[in-house]
């Protein structure tokens, strides 16, 4: 695998961490809020 | 330097295709393709099912086919509003909106909400078919009133 | 110049079920008029599933005549066949269901909020899921969901994004590079969709969650289907853009 490849991989795997744990983020403010809030 | 790469890149095409590896997927990303595919099927399989059953789903929830869609507005609107006294206008008058006329709810004042910059509604939650029992009631008790009424 | 197809034709052992010129060989004609009929006896079944597929009710249906066209592609696939990759029919045909879904709802809202199973059924899905399609529904004076912020993401997206994206699908899954390219496109647009949308949400949580029968979970088990652009991003930048011509 060339350094390209390599560094391509690095960046869309850094991106899938990013996105999924800023979902994962806004479900647990959300979820947090459910339980501290009356709804 | 692009020249060799491409060469590199035409060798490591034929290889893929001699691995049974799909059209345009070479060995370095077969297990990620494979994996995303994996979770696209999921997810269109997801997207049909939730498709397919919500809306039936909400339609026996709010109490169809016991209560008709007119009366499923109406109660929605009592809810939403909290007073009993609202109906849902059917037909609604045309264009409507966005294009043109009054929206429905307009200069309705009874919701109960908290109002500020974060607004906190304060309707009551509806359970399974409630709004069957609900309008049951209201129905029986209506009748109750007018019955009442008409023995002094 | 369009080297797979060469390889392909030229002996891997694949190219059985063509009918041979001379010797096992196939002519590219001969080759490419099966592969032209493969695909196309296969997108038949594709496109009448998506169809099913993007009117929400009928989606069940439309999942079977899908999976089959799916399957069609793949046995042309092994047999050799110059036929679109699975994973492009797949992406394509997600990606234009998806938009297709959303357009649907949108517009709805936009145009048809005083239709009489519109104030029913998406009032009751904003009374189950997301009371920001419940709560003063039809008081503002464009009528539809009054949530802060919403109308604003509805006119945005039904405008520009899923538009967009369906012609993008279109010409993707036709194997055109300028299809392939704007997707790359409006895909990232759906990051930023997911990451300003989530966040209304949040900040005005109340309004969205407060008195709903499934708070926060109901809503995001039944949204996260909807993540098709990240996974269609790591694809669309890992595969080998010279299939993609034009």
């Amino acid at each position: 695998m060339n350094e390209r490849d390599r560094q391509r991989k690095r960046a869309l795997i850094a991106f899938q961490i990013f996105i999924y744990g800023y979902l994962l983020l806004q479900f647990g403010l959300q979820l947090h809020m459910w339980a501290t809030r009356d709804w | 330097m692009s020249k060799s790469t491409s060469k590199t890149d035409v060798l490591a095409e034929v290889d893929s295709q001699n691995d049974d590896l799909p059209l345009g997927t070479t060995k370095q990303y077969a297990r990620m393709h494979r994996w995303l595919k994996r979770g696209i099927l999921v997810c269109l399989v997801g997207l049909v099912i939730e498709g397919s059953f919500t809306l039936p789903f909400l339609a026996i929830y709010y109490g169809y086919p016991t209560l008709g869609f007119r009366d499923i507005c109406s109660e929605l609107m009592k809810v939403r509003y909290s007073d009993d006294s609202l109906e849902c206008k059917y037909p609604y008058d045309f264009p409507g909106p966005p294009f043109g006329g009054a929206p429905e709810g307009a200069g309705i004042t009874t919701a109960k909400d908290q109002w500020g910059v974060q607004p906190k509604p304060e309707y009551p939650r509806i359970g399974f078919r409630e709004l069957v029992r609900i309008h049951d009631e209201r129905i029986a008790r209506q009748n109750g009133e007018k019955a009442g009424a008409g023995h002094p | 110049m369009n080297l797979p197809l060469i390889n392909r034709r030229s002996g891997n052992g694949k190219a059985t079920s063509a009918s041979p010129a001379a010797g096992g060989l196939v002519t590219l004609d001969d080759h490419d008029e099966q592969s032209r009929k493969a695909q196309w006896s296969a997108d038949k079944w594709l496109i009448a599933g998506a169809l099913l597929l993007g009117t929400n009710a009928a989606g069940i249906f439309g999942l079977p005549l899908f999976l089959f066209g799916l399957k069609k592609l793949r046995d042309a696939t092994k047999a050799g066949l110059s036929v679109r990759p699975i994973m492009v029919t797949l992406i394509g045909y997600l990606v234009m269901v998806d938009a297709g879904l959303n357009l649907q709802g949108w517009i709805l809202d936009l145009v048809g909020n005083h239709t009489l199973i519109y104030r029913v059924l998406y009032t009751a899905w904003g009374n189950v899921f997301d009371a920001g399609y419940f709560w003063h529904y039809n008081q503002l004076w464009i009528g539809g969901a009054s949530a802060p912020g919403e109308k604003a993401w509805e006119v945005a997206l039904v405008l520009v994004v899923f538009p967009m994206r369906i012609a993008a699908a279109i010409a993707f899954l036709q194997m055109k590079r300028w299809g392939y390219q704007w997707l790359i496109v409006t895909c990232w647009f759906g990051v930023v969709i997911w990451v300003g949308y989530t966040m209304n949400m949040t900040v005005f949580a109340d309004v969205r969650y407060d008195g709903v029968v499934f708070p926060v979970i109901g809503w995001w088990i039944y949204d996260i289907m909807y993540i098709t652009p990240f996974l269609a991003i790591p694809y669309l930048h890992t595969v080998n853009r010279e299939i993609f011509s034009d």
